[in-house]
């Protein structure tokens, strides 16, 4: 239960602050196409019979640098390439596991993922993941800012703007894969947008902003275990729906102020 | 208004550009040279390839043919400028909702060192910038929450944050109202004239280029003019560039309507530079 909390923390403020950037990026549907695609890097693990961690980590990553590459050498809207690689990838993924008669029984647990069987290992990959990513944010917090409000402005200033947007995917793709594991495929959006979203509706400057988001998905990490374990309801979703109603109280509460 | 012309160093040259905008060529080799403290201004009518040629010396659009040596480098070298160069962009899309102060964008004008550490100076820094654009009030104020011309305000800000050598705006002056159109105008003569900045517009207001500027580039697709304002904006070559009679007054009268403007401005005092300068 402690491991489970702890990772809830972890990816809440991972999910927090890589989710700032995604939902300024206009990248929201990002998380949930390659979300989606782990289906088919979990049947590729099972298929070549590999670590399933290491599998799901290198296939996100890979598959979320090849939709990224597309939207840049196409002219096509990012949303239409995100929808052609979700498809494809669903369709693979789908066909796959007609292969594995023994696997499907798994499908559940990857759709809805469980937090409480986080492994120590998960978390020393999480911890790392966040100094890697808070190092750096801290680093590069202005350029982030700037290539986000607007990519001629940075490549101007001389802000290496791929070299930036290719991390940040790889960060995110593996923030991702880790999250699958806790919250499953159908969840794993709402850790990087509604928390952002929150703190986007009340915040004015940046790096509240940013602190915001991560307190905000840490805290719903919490809050989240504490109801499942009161009254026994799938952790996953029980931190999705604090971070849902989270963003309702705001957002009501914004529109009468 | 052409005192620098004679010692000034080349800072951006262009040999033989051209440019395209996917199978079409916006740009058909181009040549030019702009020398260091001065102002120079690109106009042509829509389409004429003038916002294209600007991004293309900026390192943001691909040379099709030609060269561009920007400084002692190529446009491509850019990034190893960072600094040199401030950029007003035509368009500068953005949700309302983002989350950031006027204070914060134009802090985003220095480098990461200066924004991270001493952070008197930075404060400093960007006080003074925005007290030369006459926005020192909205420094708190979201983005989201400026009209289309304090935008175009913060934005030069931004660039007079640090020093550069070569301020490109296109269409900077588009949205900003008459009082501010001027006390721009006035503010970007100054950085040519105390400061040895070099600025190259894209500008659609001729009256304000006749008065300001030093070389008038004419361009539809190809290099139609270019020279002083008053060979360049004649009701011929406009005829030719434009394609129709845009503009019934002759350089003398341009220069009779910039007048009665700054007139009406004269209570304006001239801006004056950050310590930083």
């Amino acid at each position: 239960m402690q491991r489970a909390v702890l990772g809830g923390v972890l990816l809440g403020v991972l999910g927090g602050i890589l989710g700032s950037f995604l939902i300024l990026r206009r990248l929201s549907l990002f998380g949930d196409t390659v979300g989606h695609s782990a289906m088919l890097g979990v049947v590729l693990a099972a298929l070549l019979e590999l670590p399933a961690t290491g599998t799901l980590i290198g296939f996100t990553v890979a598959f979320g640098l090849g939709v990224i590459y597309l939207i840049d050498r196409t002219d096509l809207g990012s949303d239409t390439v995100l929808c052609i690689s979700l498809s494809g990838s669903i369709a693979l993924g789908t066909i796959g596991f007609s292969y594995l008669k023994g696997y499907r029984g798994n499908l559940l647990s990857i759709l809805f993922g469980d937090i409480l069987a986080i492994s120590n290992t998960d978390l020393i990959l999480l911890f790392l993941l966040l100094a890697v990513t808070l190092a750096w944010i801290i680093i590069s917090l202005p350029e982030q800012i700037l290539l986000t409000l607007n990519r001629d402005l940075a490549l101007v200033k001389g802000v290496p703007v791929r070299n930036h947007r290719y991390f940040f995917i790889v960060l995110l793709s593996i923030t991702i894969a880790l999250t699958i594991r806790a919250v499953g495929i159908l969840l794993v959006n709402g850790f990087l947008v509604i928390p952002a979203a929150t703190a986007r509706l009340i915040c004015q400057q940046f790096v509240p902003f940013l602190a915001t988001a991560a307190g905000i998905g840490a805290l719903s990490g919490v809050m989240g275990m504490i109801i499942s374990g009161a009254i026994d309801l799938p952790s996953g979703p029980s931190i999705v729906l604090v971070q849902l109603f989270g963003f309702l109280a705001v957002a009501l509460w914004c529109r009468q102020g | 208004m052409h005192q620098n012309l004679s010692v000034s160093q080349p800072i951006v040259t262009v040999r033989n550009l051209s440019l395209m905008r996917g199978e079409y060529l916006a740009v058909d080799n181009v040549s030019f040279e702009l020398l260091s403290g001065t102002h120079t201004a690109i106009i042509g009518p829509n389409g004429a390839g003038k916002s294209t040629l600007i991004k293309s010396i900026l390192g943001l659009v691909e040379a099709h043919s030609g060269k561009i040596r920007l400084f002692d480098g190529t446009g491509k070298q850019l990034t190893g400028l960072k600094q040199e160069v401030g950029y007003i962009p035509q368009k500068f899309p953005f949700e309302r909702t983002f989350p950031l102060t006027v204070s914060e964008l134009v802090g985003l004008g220095l480098n990461n060192k200066q924004w991270w550490y001493d952070r008197k100076r930075k404060r400093k820094r960007i006080d003074q910038a925005l007290e030369q654009v006459h926005l020192t009030k909205q420094a708190q104020q979201k983005i989201g929450t400026l009209s289309g011309g304090e935008l175009k305000r913060v934005l030069l800000a931004y660039c007079l944050v640090v020093p550069r050598r070569l301020l490109v705006l296109d269409e900077a002056l588009a949205g900003v109202d008459a009082t501010g159109e001027m006390e721009f105008a006035a503010l970007l003569n100054n950085l040519k004239q105390e400061h040895n900045w070099t600025i190259l517009e894209v500008s659609h207001d001729l009256d304000l280029v006749s008065k300001y500027c030093d070389l008038v580039i004419c361009l539809n697709r190809r290099l139609m003019y270019q020279g002083s304002p008053s060979t360049t904006l004649t009701p011929e070559n406009l005829l030719q560039v434009y394609g129709a009679l845009v503009s019934p007054r002759t350089y003398q009268a341009a220069e009779e309507a910039s007048a009665v403007l700054s007139s009406t401005c004269h209570h304006h005092e001239p801006s004056r530079l950050p310590e930083s300068f």
